[in-house]
């Protein structure tokens, strides 16, 4: 349990604070700084977990500040700190759109009641968006005028210690519908040698529920998907990647709207949606998969004269698809002067602050190969040092209408026992890629 | 209309704090009086905006506690905040707030109860705490759970407060009860608060045996409240140990649903229970358990790199006792370009233990693997890569997989210049893996060290590296030219040098007494014996000077000493104790986990304020007593983690085991006043022995046994 957390910002300056336990000095926030200065020097290893004096760091980054959670005992959950951490971001997120430092400082008063909220005594407590929502506002007239209406206005939701604790009752829409966005990230390294080292989709079911009421939703998907890897997990015998015609879903992970009891016995989704958007389930797949923007690129260095860059790449998707805002990221060598390219498709530039070229090509139909080549100037004189990293060509891309799993949305009924409204199901598909598409240079 | 008109007016306006020279703090007094609400809320706001930045507000505490009986909730919010903050400094004052604590603890509205429970039971004031009574017991029964989730929280910050008060009111009872509610969520915060406490005082709440009565409740509440609620009581069942494998399997197959919760709090503290749970069940419903645990921990690898960092660091652990559980698992693990280094360190930790040492195509995928990242260019990153290869090639073992290793490693020597230290060390690791059993390997690897003196960067950097370029002197002195020449350099620079260093030209020095002049050896002899601060390098020098010097015909003592064959090492992977293993698998997920150390040890570091001044003294005593022991072990402590490259060295645990006796000695007063030959007699007793067992945990149980 976390006796406190603290935002600081990138040099590790407190900016906000919340303690909940009086068992450590407010000073020990002071340490910080030097903390990760220090761990920096030493090895240039910073692990999220840091201990200076009996009193431990565990911290996480996001935009420009730290959140810092301490505690004195050994045996606090770690996993539950940061995994709050994380949340305290989401959440925040939601009500002051992005976390950075301004706007920490610009929205102190509801962080101290969302801190207040969201853990007692270092006990997370209630952390759900949509409820915190009901009963803790921005607009602080608002609640004056009700106040005045009847005294009390400002209560906690009743749902929010009930076992729905995510969608607060009196929901009401015209028009009842619920939309459903499948999308699979691919992550995939490639050497240089062009072999596929590994691959991995990661996919997503995105749910925005506009229903109202207290909606009991049941999704099916292609029973190819979610019905066999249910049996395969639940024997463990069938061996994995014999038939081909099976997709293994692995490590399906649901919001925890999704009754998980009944999934694991039945292999049915069944969910009370939350309210508005959120993120209904994941999953991933290790099934071998061919690159769908496969890209070749050869890069030719001629010592302290000029760099030569051949890149071929091509859509290797069905005739009808096309991917969108396809993105070559190709690293080059420090200080690279007078880039000269030639190409016919798409655009390319020379971003000196990345060290790279990007050449973006905005639709890419699928069958088709494009190709480039550039060449630049490499200074004469360079340091004796070899290059401080070694970068991968990152590809980006987007592919609608399409999922490379095979995943598909049967349907989604929709039961609301007392309003028993019609409702519209709107089902979207899209492949991109992932925050790791890439392909090693030599 | 007007009327209302007016009165909106009044309500809406805004005075804003003018810059005056009397400053700020003269400023927001006078907003915190003013006749307009609105004025005085955003003095309130101002106020502790000042407090957020931490500048001394204190002395408006008068002012700003006047604004406490408000119908506002935001402004009663910021009010019991800054009271929060500065009731300790003004303790006299808190007797003011609180009759409005206890009155609005009976508000009809639950939020404002809950606040009021709060706020009072977080201020630490003794006066205050005399009033807590009626309200808390109140509050615990209150109809409303979000209160009564509060307020069972508030037992647990009343006993760190005030142990001796909380017990008397009787509370605790109370709380007991708690667990019982209807409410999940009510019976989650009960665990965590009964937790806590069972902490600080084991003796006031039995919590095993209230968990285990309340079991089948836990396992009821679990899918029926948040996920944090989840982790919570997951947490309680883990400390449970069923009864029999009927029970530990209806345990596993409750949570296991759990495995799939988006929370990695609640995964990870899942497999804890089903882990804890495992060797109780039969053996032939283990295996579809060990698949589905595997995809949980899978699919920690898609969460961001701090609970990655977390997840491979519980993965090490958890592979240690049951090393197959990942092995199809490999290539989630490869390193991405834009992982953090600490997570690329620690996913080449997993790879090289989730191998198959079985598997020929799955070591080759990875020894490919790690040759790419030895070609990487952060220079932890390499060097962690360089000796993962070693660590590779000797679990693997086949000797020609080694060899293959061994060339890669010869060829990263001579590109990688930088990082010829690293590679130094694991090419003597394949080499105190195959033994003398394979000629070509050892000519291999002596003729470029022999070589490489003659080159700029000729010369090893590291302590460990030096180690090892001196035991490499020492074991294979035929195939080096020019020996002494290249012991000189170290002899000069032998007063710099870390212990280890020194300790490795003495025994390298001592084993080729017959070969080199005389001259060095007595050189050695003398700056071991006086100019070193390490009493376990003066200790054996000393001895091996005895025995070099003994008047005995028969050199069978010192010849054995010098010939003995080093016992080929197994692994060069580190490993727990057996007890550790245990300790640590039962605290996954805990903040122990992460650094290896198990929280009982660690734990009572932070001794509550009752306890300090006792404490500290015997404390401080135990911690110098221990760091002293830690220095002389060459910092080679089982519950650092550092220590792989140690564990591959008997040399140092040789004089590990001989310094520790010397200890036990002290400790038993008598047996110090043996005579000397005797006490050398045992030290080289010891020395064999140690020699042989090789084993680190013995010493630390040696260590352990000392305390």
């Amino acid at each position: 349990m976390a006796s406190c957390v603290y935002f600081c910002d990138l040099r590790g300056k407190c900016i906000l604070s919340r303690r909940y336990r009086d068992d450590i000095p407010s000073s020990a926030i002071e340490k910080f700084p030097t903390l990760l200065v220090d761990a920096e020097q030493e090895s240039a290893v910073v692990p999220p977990c840091l201990s200076h004096n009996g009193v431990y760091y565990s911290f996480i980054q996001h935009n420009d500040i730290y959140l810092v959670s301490m505690t004195r005992s050994m045996s606090i959950n770690v996993a539950q700190s940061l995994a709050f951490l994380y949340r305290l971001v989401e959440v925040l997120t939601e009500y002051v759109k992005t976390v950075e430092e301004e706007s920490i400082r610009d929205n102190f008063v509801i962080i101290y009641e969302l801190l207040d909220e969201m853990m007692d005594y270092g006990i997370p407590q209630i952390t759900e968006t949509k409820m915190l929502k009901q009963y803790i506002t921005q607009k602080s007239f608002k609640l004056i005028k009700s106040a005045k209406k009847s005294k009390n206005v400002v209560r906690p939701p009743s749902q929010l210690t009930q076992s729905v604790s995510w969608r607060p009752e009196g929901i009401v829409y015209k028009r009842n519908e619920a939309f459903l966005d499948v999308v699979e990230s691919i992550n995939m390294l490639i050497s240089a040698q062009g072999q596929v080292l590994r691959s991995e989709i990661l996919g997503k079911v995105k749910v925005k529920s506009r229903l109202s009421g207290m909606p009991d939703l049941k999704l099916g998907l292609n029973d190819k998907g979610i019905f066999t890897s249910g049996t395969d997990l639940a024997d463990g015998t069938a061996p994995p990647t014999t038939k081909k015609s099976n997709i293994e879903l692995e490590d399906l992970k649901f919001h925890q709207c999704v009754r998980l009891s009944k999934f694991e016995n039945e292999k049915i989704i069944t969910f009370i949606p939350p309210d508005g958007d959120f993120e209904l389930m994941n999953y991933r797949l290790t099934t071998p998969i061919k690159p769908l923007i496969w890209c070749d690129v050869k890069i030719q260095v001629h010592s302290r004269s000029r760099i030569e860059i051949h890149c071929r790449a091509a859509a290797q998707i069905k005739k009808k698809s096309t991917a969108n805002n396809v993105e070559i990221t190709i690293p080059v060598p420090e200080d690279v002067d007078s880039p000269k390219f030639r190409y016919f498709h798409g655009s390319v530039k020379y971003l000196p602050e990345k060290n790279a070229i990007v050449w973006k090509i905005k639709t890419f139909p699928g069958g088709k190969e494009y190709s480039m080549a550039a060449q630049m100037g490499l200074p004469s004189v360079t340091d004796v040092d070899t290059p401080k990293s070694k970068r991968p060509v990152q590809v980006k891309f987007q592919i609608p209408y399409f999922t490379t799993s095979g995943i598909q949305v049967r349907y989604l009924k929709v039961n609301e026992p007392k309003l028993q409204y019609q409702s519209y199901p709107w089902v979207r598909y899209i492949t991109q890629s992932g925050d790791d598409y890439t392909i090693r240079t030599t | 209309m007007d009327k209302k008109l007016k009165k909106f007016i009044q309500n809406a306006t805004r005075v804003a704090p003018k810059i005056s020279k009397k400053g700020e703090i003269f400023e927001l007094r006078n907003g915190l009086v003013s006749q307009y609400p609105q004025t005085r809320k955003d003095a309130i706001k101002k106020t502790i905006q000042q407090m957020t930045v931490g500048k001394d507000v204190s002395s408006l505490f008068p002012d700003v506690l006047k604004n406490i009986a408000t119908s506002d909730v935001e402004q009663k919010k910021l009010v019991y905040l800054y009271v929060m903050n500065y009731a300790e400094s003004h303790p006299e004052l808190c007797i003011l707030a609180v009759n409005t604590f206890v009155s609005d603890a009976t508000d009809p509205n639950p939020l404002i109860r809950c606040m009021a429970i709060r706020t009072m039971s977080m201020i630490r004031v003794e006066k205050i705490l005399e009033y807590i009574e009626i309200p808390l017991r109140k509050t615990l029964q209150d109809e409303n759970p979000y209160v009564r989730k509060t307020a069972v929280i508030c037992v647990a910050k009343l006993f760190a407060l005030n142990a001796e008060l909380c017990k008397e009111l009787g509370v605790l009872e109370d709380l007991t009860a708690a667990l019982e509610d209807s409410n999940p969520l009510v019976v989650a915060n009960a665990i965590a608060a009964l937790t806590d406490i069972h902490e600080t005082d084991p003796t006031v709440v039995p919590l095993p045996e209230l968990i285990k009565d309340h079991i089948s409740q836990f396992l009821l509440a679990l899918n029926e409240c948040t996920e944090w609620a989840r982790a919570t009581i997951l947490g309680a069942l883990a400390d449970y140990t069923a009864r029999d494998a009927i029970e530990a399997q209806e345990i596993i197959d409750r949570v296991t649903p759990h495995l799939q919760h988006v929370n990695a709090a609640v995964v990870l503290a899942t497999i804890k229970v089903v882990l804890l749970n495992l060797p109780i069940i039969h053996v032939d419903t283990q295996s579809p358990i060990f698949a589905k645990i595997a995809s949980g921990l899978v699919s920690l690898m898609s969460t961001p790199p701090e609970m990655q960092y977390v997840a491979l660091r519980n993965m090490r652990i958890i592979l240690e006792k049951y090393p197959a559980i990942l092995s199809r698992e490999l290539r989630i693990f490869y390193v991405k370009f834009n992982d953090p280094l600490y997570l690329k360190l620690e996913k080449i930790e997993i790879l090289v233990r989730l191998v198959d040492p079985a598997n020929l195509k799955q070591c080759t995928l990875l020894l490919s693997e790690l040759k790419e990242y030895a070609h990487e260019y952060e220079p932890e990153f390499v060097s962690r890569a360089i000796l993962a290869l070693s660590q590779l090639a000797v679990k693997y073992s086949q000797i020609k997989f080694v060899s293959k290793v061994l060339d890669i490693l010869l060829e990263l020597f001579e590109t990688r210049v930088e990082f010829q230290n690293d590679c130094l060390i694991s090419m003597c690791n394949l080499l105190r893996h195959t033994g003398e059993q394979d000629e070509q390997l050892i000519k291999q690897v002596c003729l470029v060290v022999d070589a490489w003196d003659a080159t700029d960067t000729g010369s090893p950097q590291s302590d460990y590296a030096k180690c090892n370029y001196l035991w490499l002197l020492g074991q294979f002195p035929a195939k080096f030219t020019n020996i002494e020449s290249k012991l000189n350099p170290f002899i000069e620079t032998f007063t710099q040098e870390e212990s280890l260093s020194q300790m490795s030209l003495l025994i390298t020095v001592v084993r080729l007494h017959q070969s080199i002049s005389g001259q060095l050896l007595q050189n050695v002899l003398d700056l071991a014996t006086h100019s070193t601060q390490d009493i376990d390098v003066r200790d054996m020098a000393i001895m091996y000077w005895r025995c070099l010097s003994l008047e005995d015909a028969d050199d069978t003592l010192i010849n054995e000493l010098c010939h003995s064959v080093l016992p080929e090492i197994p692994t060069t992977l580190d490993t727990f104790s057996p007890e550790l293993l245990e300790t640590l698998l039962s605290e996954l997920s805990l903040l122990s986990s992460v650094y290896f150390k198990p929280a009982a040890a660690m734990h009572r570091q932070a001794v509550r304020s009752e306890g300090k001044l006792k404490g500290k003294q015997m404390h401080e005593l135990e911690s110098l007593a221990q760091g002293e022991i830690l220095k002389n072990m060459n910092e080679d402590n089982l519950l650092d983690m550092d220590t792989d490259f140690l564990s591959s060295n008997t040399t140092s645990n040789d004089t590990n085991g001989t310094a520790l006796n010397e200890l036990k000695d002290l400790f038993h007063l008598d047996s110090s006043q043996q005579p000397k030959s005797n006490q050398i007699e045992q030290g080289m007793n010891n020395l064999t022995l140690n020699k042989k067992n090789g084993s680190q945990s013995t010493n630390t149980q040696d260590l352990l046994d000392l305390f």
